[in-house]
């Protein structure tokens, strides 16, 4: 099997008396989708948190394609091709897809110094990734605050392609989606990995990580109690450990 | 803010009927008053529309960017006082004119930190700043006028290139400038960004601290440049220089149809609702109308553009369904 992409060792996280996480390892490669599972509380967000460097882990290592890193901010997390697609999608409604796409990273070129917008560039660049993920938007000057919810998860996807990024993080995509756009979403997900990303996704849906998942892993009370390919297990399997009722959780409780 | 319109249509829908509310305007007026449509009195109203407009364009940028200046006015007046002060002291009128737009840039600076850097809501802190900018200028001009200022800016502001007075190249430049910055640069995406949700902007890696407080700084400078037509039209600071400038600006900035929430700016209803608010002041006062009804006209128009905003909002976010 090929090197992971990111390896989480022993990571911890501590927010005083409060353990949120404790020695969690992980493995995440490229090509591949990873569901977090777990009950409420169990320390999801808080692991992609600590990936997405918005919480610095209290004990553990994160290495990314082998090497150490350690992240302060969100920013060196996406210098290091992790991107973050947070459950309140950070858009900006009254900005077309296009703009969304590239804000804060336009490409332009200068005028006698002065940074004039390639738009132009910018929209064909946006329509040919929107077309490639086969997103059903035809418009990438449309503005954002038309689109319905699906179709904001997928300017959010596409501006996390367009970051290059090696592995996406999604935080419940799919919370507040009605049927088709589920559908939609997840397809986008599976594309992710098609095209040779790490993808990490939370859910609370067990069929929706049954279709699109490739692995599992379960989170609870703070601890990874379960690791499952989708192959290998059953959705009645991963709600006995979500819920706690399958015999190992039992076991690895009696032990802390 | 949810914008669920399509940019572009409705903005020039909206020039289209304050293009036709001056028309209207100037026909009332000309029926109602036999001083209304002259020449003189033409130039009269552009003339008296130099520093709204300049004052205006950084209105504009402000408010788009969710911020706002309510100290603009005294901004002016205090660069005012500093071209006064030089001419009185027989400095060169370029030099003083210079030093008159540098001091709006600095103040510009001082109410961009402020904010910023405060982390003060800009409403509140320019509030503040009022009441500070004001008290300067009383100490300032110690309780007397500045008056009877050399003509040497006046005259040079005479001038004309191919025919054009000097005011409207500074104005036209202005607004070339600011409308390039807005629609062909990254700056003007990052501040609509800014407007329409800080916290999303910043997340999507906008540098909003620089995005705010340069926007300070254009509507300072664009108020020291004001400050330079001023002296070059009256030839003094009075005490109360500039008091109705923010207000005024305000309802322009609205009227044009740029957002008072921020997210949605237009440079060229901007320039219309200036002249609709000044074509309106000059004729109610050519008909009769004592001035001090002026302000109750433009607070009476801010208000009814607020209100008529307000119920077509909540009707376009009625019939945008559920989209959030
Ligand atoms: N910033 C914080 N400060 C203190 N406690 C926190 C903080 N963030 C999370 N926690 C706590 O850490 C634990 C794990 O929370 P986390 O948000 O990771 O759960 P989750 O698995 O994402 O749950 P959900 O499914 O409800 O989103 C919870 O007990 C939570 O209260
Ligand atoms: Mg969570």
């Amino acid at each position: 099997m090929t090197e992971p992409f990111l390896l989480a060792k022993g990571i911890t996280k501590r927010f005083g008396a409060l353990t949120a996480l404790s020695n969690v390892d992980l493995e995440i490669r490229r090509g591949e989708v990873l569901a977090l599972l777990g009950d409420n509380g169990a320390g999801k967000s808080t692991f992609i948190k600590v990936l997405a460097g918005a919480h610095a882990p209290s004990d553990g290592q994160l290495l990314v394609e082998g090497h150490p890193v350690s992240f302060n901010s969100p920013k060196d997390a996406a210098a290091a091709g992790i991107a973050t697609i947070f459950q309140e999608l950070a858009l900006s409604e009254n900005l077309s897809i296009a703009e969304n796409v590239f804000l804060g990273r336009e490409m332009k070129r200068s005028v006698f110094g002065v940074p004039f917008l390639k738009r132009a560039e910018m929209k064909k660049r946006v329509g040919d990734l929107l077309v490639e993920l086969d997103a059903h938007i035809s418009d990438p000057s449309a503005a954002v605050g038309s689109l319905s919810g699906g179709q904001r998860q997928a300017v959010a996807i596409c501006r996390a392609l367009n970051l290059n990024a090696k592995m996406v993080i999604m935080d419940e995509p799919t919370a507040a989606l009605a049927v088709a756009e589920t559908r939609k979403v997840l397809e986008l997900t599976r594309r992710l990995a098609t095209r040779g990303c790490a993808v990490v996704l939370i859910s609370h849906n067990i069929s929706d990580v049954f279709e699109v998942a490739d692995r599992m892993v379960v989170f609870r009370r703070g601890r990874k109690v379960a690791e499952r390919l989708r192959d290998q297990t059953t959705p009645e399997e991963i709600v006995a450990f979500i819920t706690g009722a399958h015999a190992d959780v039992r076991a690895l409780e009696k032990t802390r | 803010m949810i914008n669920v319109l399509p940019r572009g249509a409705v903005v020039e829908k909206r020039e289209l009927l304050l293009l036709a509310a001056c028309v209207l305007a100037i026909a009332l007026f000309a029926i109602a008053s036999p001083f209304f449509a002259t020449a003189d009195n033409a130039v009269t109203i552009l003339r008296n529309s130099v520093e709204l407009l300049l004052i205006s364009l950084g209105m504009s940028l402000l408010l788009a960017m969710g911020g706002v200046d309510v100290s603009i006015g005294t901004v002016m007046g205090l660069a005012a006082f500093v071209i006064g002060r030089l001419l009185t002291a027989a400095v060169d009128p370029s030099l003083a004119a210079l030093a008159g737009i540098l001091a709006g840039t600095a103040l510009g600076m001082v109410t961009g930190a402020v904010v910023v850097f405060g982390r003060i809501p800009a409403i509140v802190a320019t509030l503040g700043l009022l009441g500070v900018y004001k008290a300067a200028i009383y100490l300032a001009l110690g309780g007397a006028w500045l008056s009877g200022l050399p003509p040497t800016l006046t005259e040079m502001l005479q001038v004309r290139i191919v025919g054009v007075p000097i005011a409207v190249i500074v104005i036209a430049l202005s607004y070339g400038v600011i409308w390039l910055a807005m629609r062909r640069t990254p700056f003007g995406l990052h501040l609509l960004a800014v407007g329409n949700s800080e916290e999303k902007a910043r997340l999507q890696g906008v540098n909003t601290k620089l995005i705010q407080f340069s926007t300070f700084v254009i509507s300072g400078t664009l108020a020291g440049v004001a400050a330079v037509f001023y002296i070059g039209t009256y030839r003094n600071v009075e005490m109360t220089i500039g008091s109705t400038l923010a207000l005024d600006a305000i309802a322009a900035v609205v009227l044009g149809g740029t957002s008072i929430l921020g997210g949605k700016c237009s440079l060229l209803g901007t320039v219309l609702g200036v002249l609709l608010l000044r074509i309106l002041q000059n004729g109610l006062l050519l008909v009769g109308v004592p001035s001090l009804w002026q302000a109750v006209v433009t607070g009476a128009l801010l208000i009814g553009v607020l209100s008529i905003e307000g119920l077509s909002g909540r009707l376009q976010l009625k019939f945008a369904g559920a989209t959030q």
